[in-house]
């Protein structure tokens, strides 16, 4: 291992409700690169992002995640959230009464007031104009005052959860699928927004996704595939291409032989 | 045999009623008082007695406060209207019932005197109270304050208010009960009339702040006229023995409005009973009431909600949303939906349930603790927005909620 291995996951086994997702899954991840997690459905893609952040459904029966040099699977999912670990939800609950503002200068202290007295126009000045304009880049400005994740459509929480955990800075980000049910215009917002990120190298990115798009124009360092809860096969991203053509089943028995 | 002696007649015969909800307390256990409350200057209140009112939003300064009334068991009234404050009146019941003969037309009669065996007590027993006037056309921009205070033990506080706000005029009061936590066994009764005249706009926003010794049977009921607007805010945050209201509404006046909205946080073994009925019976009248209960330790709440929808097209909306947070609490919601005219507009949400453990996970997830994401979903849960209300009621509903909240969880 060396010293740019941020997170290392070592023969991990999960379950889910006792059954069995991950079969002892090796993965590893290194400071500020860029990965895409592949896999036919119910290969555990998710399981392992979720597994990482330690939600309780997911329980370990065997193997380490080892992250930033120590095992963090009896960690809390605070203490893994506090430690630089964070996770976009597919489909995130609503939490009525939580604007989304107010929650976003709460998890990010950049964009909460310097002065918590700070008046502005009366009102207790709760977020710095600077979450305003980030709102607009991410085109999500309806959203601030909404409660959070309530009546959001599809496109909009995919971006209010990015904009959440990348205003948390993180060490290691799971994506999972970031790109699903986006428009065109959605997915050039998304896809620039993690190339920004990108650009930025202070984040290791992790894309769990089906679809090229997102995933071309980030430029993905390095490509693993799962199946049934192992990893199968480590490339790059030119295997893309011929992955689309032939499909999971066929690329990786050719890729076995 | 004139009016009050018909009532009084009405109420020797309710004496033994039963209420319909709610335990049937023994009256004999308590006592009445039998004495006139004396009037009472600001200065003669304790430093221990100012703290304890501005626990339920009663401003002792009574800078931000248009009218004052305060009362100590049925012992001393202050009752105050700011100088230079016009159109507003602000007296004890008693002095008001000698003061206008027409006020007996509005005693008992939003509230019928033998609704039950403490409305008939209250009648029969000595009483006093507030009466609160916005004259015709006044719009009295602060808020009037009331606090009502229980500090007795074994005894009962029998309080009688009236509230009219007039043709064309607006007002708001923040009203808020009280007792020290080492108070014996009491009983608060609390008769509550209000009017509200053509085009008037009234809100009333109640915190109750109780012992664990103390029943509480308020006895509420409104009318409303033509363009008519009341808001109810009632926030219960404090344990209590027991607790049964089930103010009633009627929108009696073409296109008035009436919306209650509530919030019961329960703690420790105390009872609640808690409702409200709106009954629609002109045209275009409308309404909502919206209710949000939290059980925690051994609590029981019950939350009640009818629409009675008695003209077409009327239109009316019933929520209520329960948060069981305590394997010994218990929660019960009782929606009642009734139309009886064609093309009533009535609906209704009833929930009940526990803090979501996809929410927590959730939120823990974005770097909060259990306890800072149970308290933030609670938080969120109990969020009361009564759009009429000025917003330093509404702060003064957020805080009350947000201390609470603080200390509880």
């Amino acid at each position: 291992m060396t010293d740019d291995v941020l997170l290392d996951i070592k023969g991990l086994r999960v379950e889910a409700n006792g059954i069995p997702i991950l079969r002892g899954l090796n993965l590893q991840f290194e400071r500020g690169k860029v990965y895409a997690v592949l896999g036919p459905n119910a290969s555990g893609k998710s399981t392992v992002a979720k597994t990482v952040m330690g939600l309780p459904e997911y329980e370990v029966k065997g193997g380490d995640i080892i992250y930033k040099g120590e095992s963090i699977v009896n960690k809390s999912i605070t203490e893994r959230a506090k430690m630089g670990i964070a996770y976009a939800f597919q489909s995130p609950p609503a939490i009525s009464g939580v604007k989304l503002e107010d929650f976003i200068c709460r998890i990010c202290p950049d964009y909460a007031c310097k002065e918590p007295d700070e008046e502005l126009m009366g009102e207790t000045c709760m977020c710095r104009q600077e979450l305003y304009d980030d709102f607009e880049r991410l085109g999500i400005e309806n959203l601030g005052d909404r409660n959070l994740n309530e009546n959001f459509s599809g496109g909009e929480l995919k971006r209010s959860e990015l904009f959440q955990v990348l205003s948390m800075r993180p060490d290691i980000v799971f994506l999972d699928e970031p790109d699903s049910g986006l428009d065109y215009d959605s997915l050039k917002v998304v896809g620039r927004e993690l190339k920004a990120m990108k650009e930025k190298a202070n984040s290791t990115m992790v894309i769990i996704s089906h679809h090229r798009y997102v995933l071309e124009f980030v430029e993905v360092d390095k490509v693993y595939i799962l199946e049934n809860g192992r990893l199968a096969y480590t490339g790059g991203m030119g295997i893309i291409p011929e992955l689309e053509e032939k499909g999971y089943d066929m690329f990786l028995a050719q890729a076995a032989s | 045999m004139t009016e009050t002696e018909k009532k009084r007649k009405r109420a020797e015969a309710a004496k033994k009623k039963s209420a319909a909800y709610g335990e049937d307390l023994d009256l004999d256990q308590f006592e009445f008082s039998h004495e006139q409350p004396r009037r009472m200057d600001l200065d003669e209140v304790s430093e221990e007695d100012r703290d304890l009112v501005s626990e339920v939003g009663f401003d002792a300064s009574e800078r931000l406060a248009s009218g004052s009334y305060l009362q100590f068991d049925n012992e001393s009234i202050l009752a105050d209207v700011l100088i230079g404050q016009e159109g507003l009146e602000v007296i004890p019941t008693s002095e008001a019932l000698e003061k206008y003969d027409w006020l007996s037309d509005y005693l008992w009669n939003a509230v019928p005197v033998d609704t039950d065996k403490y409305t008939a007590a209250s009648e029969l027993e000595h009483y006093d109270g507030y009466f609160i006037r916005a004259k015709s056309g006044h719009k009295i921009q602060m808020p009037v304050q009331t606090c009502l205070v229980l500090k007795k033990g074994k005894s009962i506080q029998n309080v009688h208010n009236i509230i009219i706000a007039e043709e064309g005029s607006e007002m708001h009061i923040i009203t808020g009960c009280a007792t020290p936590s080492d108070v014996e066994r009491s009983l608060h009764l609390g008769v509550s009339e209000f009017y509200v005249k053509k085009k008037a706009r009234l809100t009333f926003t109640m915190v109750h702040k109780w012992s664990d010794k103390i029943d509480v049977r308020p006895r509420s009921a409104t009318v409303v006229e033509d363009n008519g607007v009341f808001v109810s805010s009632y926030a219960i945050l404090s344990p209590l023995r027991s607790i049964q209201t089930f103010p009633k509404v009627r929108l009696m006046g073409r296109n008035s409005r009436a919306d209650l909205y509530s919030v019961v946080y329960g703690t420790k073994q105390s009872k609640y009973d808690v409702g409200g009925a709106l009954i629609l019976e002109a045209a275009a009248s409308s309404g909502k009431i919206i209710s949000r209960s939290i059980a925690t330790e051994q609590s029981e709440i019950i939350a009640r909600g009818d629409l009675i929808g008695k003209h077409s097209g009327v239109k009316a909306r019933l929520e209520c949303n329960g948060l069981l947070l305590s394997d010994e609490a218990e929660i019960g919601a009782v929606p009642a939906l009734r139309a009886t005219s064609e093309g009533v507009e009535l609906s209704h949400e009833a929930t009940v349930g526990k803090v979501g453990a996809d929410q927590l996970n959730y939120l823990m997830s974005r770097g909060l603790t259990e306890e800072e994401a149970t308290t933030l979903i609670v938080n969120g849960f109990v969020q009361l927005k009564a759009p009429d209300l000025p917003p330093s009621l509404q702060r003064s509903i957020d805080d009350a909620i947000k201390l609470t909240l603080e200390k509880g969880l």
